[in-house]
């Protein structure tokens, strides 16, 4: 009975996973993360993608806001600082456990989304991405004002780590571990909230609000939530950073404008509106800026940028829908191309076969 | 009762007034023809009933209730559809889904039978304005005429009492005018109850439909009634054609 149970699980599994090229990619890529730190423990490079899967979970966030309902923000940075400060003044002032601020900071970054949300609605397009834009300048302004509470740009250190009893070497183990199983959580509930009923109605939102109103579509709604849905995982992501570095502003990266456009930057190299994109790109593009340029090829920090955004700016070119998008085209087009062949096999073969039988039947024919 | 009652209706953008205190009434079952020459404020009017407009003043009671003023989404949800003159398709949805839009709302949402799926209630409302073949296909790449019927199936997907439709003949050519005229007689036959409303410039497929036409000039009614009057009424060729010299 168990076994018949788990039998049905794996062929449902197999169904969903190894039938699609890509989806069959994407596995064997998340395998590769699982496996990895055992086979080859290098630290540094541990803590990288232990920030890539953060990363990950943020861009992927922003992806849902503007790839599937085009509310265009250049503000995002504002739900990672949220979840840094918030979680950073739960754990001073109230004491609460880690395992306690982090959901509850996340609830707050919902109340927050909405709060920005509704008065965003009312502008569109490039408006949007300005006003956008000018909350997290906004937040740091507050931050700094109320610096004896909020700790200002220092922010407030010494913040517990997830896992206090494990060592130094298993507590980055299990830090990297428990990232990459939240990433997975988050990826796939983001990634099917974009490919339900829903995501296709914030898609029709996307491509025109008149005739989204015209189809009985409460517009206002739908944009609310994305904007719920993205600040919600945003929040998250910008509070277990703060964990992992123990600080809530261990740089104030996490509230400037180049936090913004780095999520910007991962989602369109990745792919805008495909949640797997952004997902791939962040890690793509943290160890390149991370490991590649910082300790492979030791470039002086200076010329990082630049080369990261000529980089960046060729593959954008070569591959305008992202990176993510070009793989899973040509994954489909070798399947078919596949599937095309071994048609031409069968069709080959019944041919030589009936070239063989319809002789024998003319003779037997003749023969009676 | 009538099913959408339009009363001394107008508005007015700046000086100019588009609809100028206009009133007629849909009857229940009934398909009455909108017509009147470019700029009459027929489109105007269309968005004034649909909720894309705020009147000035005047009321527009559907059901024996006012709705004017109310946002387009609450409109649909009481049970008015509309298309556009312009179509316009989610371009980067598949066809089907196009329809399952519709059918997300509160409306659509409720009118799906308990035996059916939302798809295949999709399927239908394609199957019945015949793009079946192309359900798969994003709108982007689907011809004009196809879109015409892509929005007339996604409106009639939440079976609405009163269907409008904005110039649904506009840019199609005999052979698509012949089959959408009887799919719009095979959507009233199907539905006794329901009221269409259609704003159309080609007379000539509008005035084999319709039972009643309107017809508008200048923003104001200048004429009402069947559609073999309406052709032989002297103000409305004079609005078309010109006075007789």
């Amino acid at each position: 009975m168990v076994t018949a149970y788990f039998r049905r699980a794996y062929s449902s599994f197999a169904t969903y996973v190894f039938d699609v090229p890509a989806r069959l990619l994407a596995f064997l890529l998340f395998l590769l993360l699982l496996v990895y730190p055992v086979t080859n423990p290098r630290l540094p490079l541990l803590f990288i993608l232990t920030t890539a899967n953060v990363m990950a979970i943020f861009a992927a966030s922003w992806d849902l806001l503007v790839g599937r309902s085009g509310q265009i923000s250049l503000g995002h940075a504002l739900f990672f600082g949220i979840g840094a400060y918030g979680t950073g003044m739960l754990t001073k002032y109230f004491g609460l456990s880690l395992w306690l601020t982090i959901p509850l900071i996340t609830l707050g970054g919902v109340l927050f989304a909405l709060v920005i949300g509704y008065p965003c609605l009312r502008v569109r397009g490039p408006y949007l991405a300005l006003v956008t834009m000018a909350f997290p300048l906004i937040l740091t302004g507050v931050i700094f004002y109320f610096a004896d509470i909020t700790g200002g740009e220092r922010g407030i250190y010494g913040l517990p780590r997830f896992f206090p009893f494990l060592r130094m070497y298993q507590l980055q183990l299990a830090e990297y571990y428990f990232t990459l199983m939240l990433l997975f959580v988050s990826g796939i509930i983001l990634y099917k909230i974009a490919n339900s009923k829903t995501g296709i109605v914030l898609v029709s939102i996307l491509d025109n609000e008149l005739a989204s109103k015209a189809s009985g579509i409460n517009v206002t709604k739908y944009k609310l939530l994305a904007f719920a849905i993205s600040g919600l995982f945003g929040t998250l992501a910008g509070s277990v950073n703060a964990h992992l570095l123990q600080s809530s502003a261990a740089n104030m990266a996490s509230l400037t404008v180049t936090l913004s456009f780095m999520t910007v930057i991962i989602t369109i190299f990745g792919g805008l509106g495909t949640i797997y994109g952004p997902i791939a790109a962040a890690y793509i593009l943290t160890i390149l800026d991370r490991y590649v340029l910082n300790t492979i090829v030791e470039i002086p920090t200076e010329w990082h940028m630049l080369i990261f955004i000529l980089f960046i700016i060729l593959l954008i070119i070569k591959w305008p829908r992202g990176i993510a998008r070009f793989v899973t085209d040509k994954l489909e087009d070798l399947q078919e191309e596949r599937e095309l062949e071994e048609r031409g096999k069968h069709i080959w073969k019944t041919y030589k076969k009936k070239e063989k039988i319809v002789p024998n039947g003319e003779s037997d024919h003749a023969s009676t | 009762m009538h099913l959408l009652e339009v009363e001394n209706l107008t508005k007015s953008f700046g000086g100019l007034k588009a609809v100028n205190n206009v009133s007629f009434q849909v009857d229940e079952g009934e398909i009455v023809g909108l017509i009147g020459p470019n700029g009459a404020g027929k489109t105007t009017l269309f968005h004034l009933i649909s909720g894309f407009l705020k009147p000035d003043s005047g009321s527009v009671k559907f059901k024996d209730e006012d709705i004017a003023g109310l946002p387009p989404h609450r409109i649909v949800n009481k049970g008015i559809a509309r298309t556009f003159q312009v179509v316009r398709p989610f371009r980067h949805l598949p066809v089907i889904a196009n329809v399952i839009v519709a059918l997300e709302s509160p409306r659509g949402t409720r009118k799906i039978e308990w035996i059916k799926t939302l798809e295949r209630k999709a399927l239908d409302m394609l199957e019945d304005v015949g793009l079946t073949e192309l359900m798969l296909e994003p709108a982007e790449n689907v011809g004009h005429g196809d879109l015409k019927r892509l929005e007339m199936a996604r409106a009639l997907a939440t079976e609405p009492d009163l269907l409008m439709l904005d110039e649904p003949f506009g840019g199609l050519n005999p052979l698509e005018t012949d089959f959408l005229t009887k799919s719009i007689q095979r959507i009233h036959l199907d539905h006794p109850s329901r009221g269409i409303l259609i704003v159309e410039h080609k007379l000539y497929a509008l005035m084999k439909i319709v039972k009643r036409v309107v017809v508008l000039h200048e923003g104001q009614k200048i004429a009402e009634g069947k559609p073999e009057e309406i052709a032989e009424n002297k103000r409305v060729i004079e609005v078309y054609m010109g006075k007789e010299m």
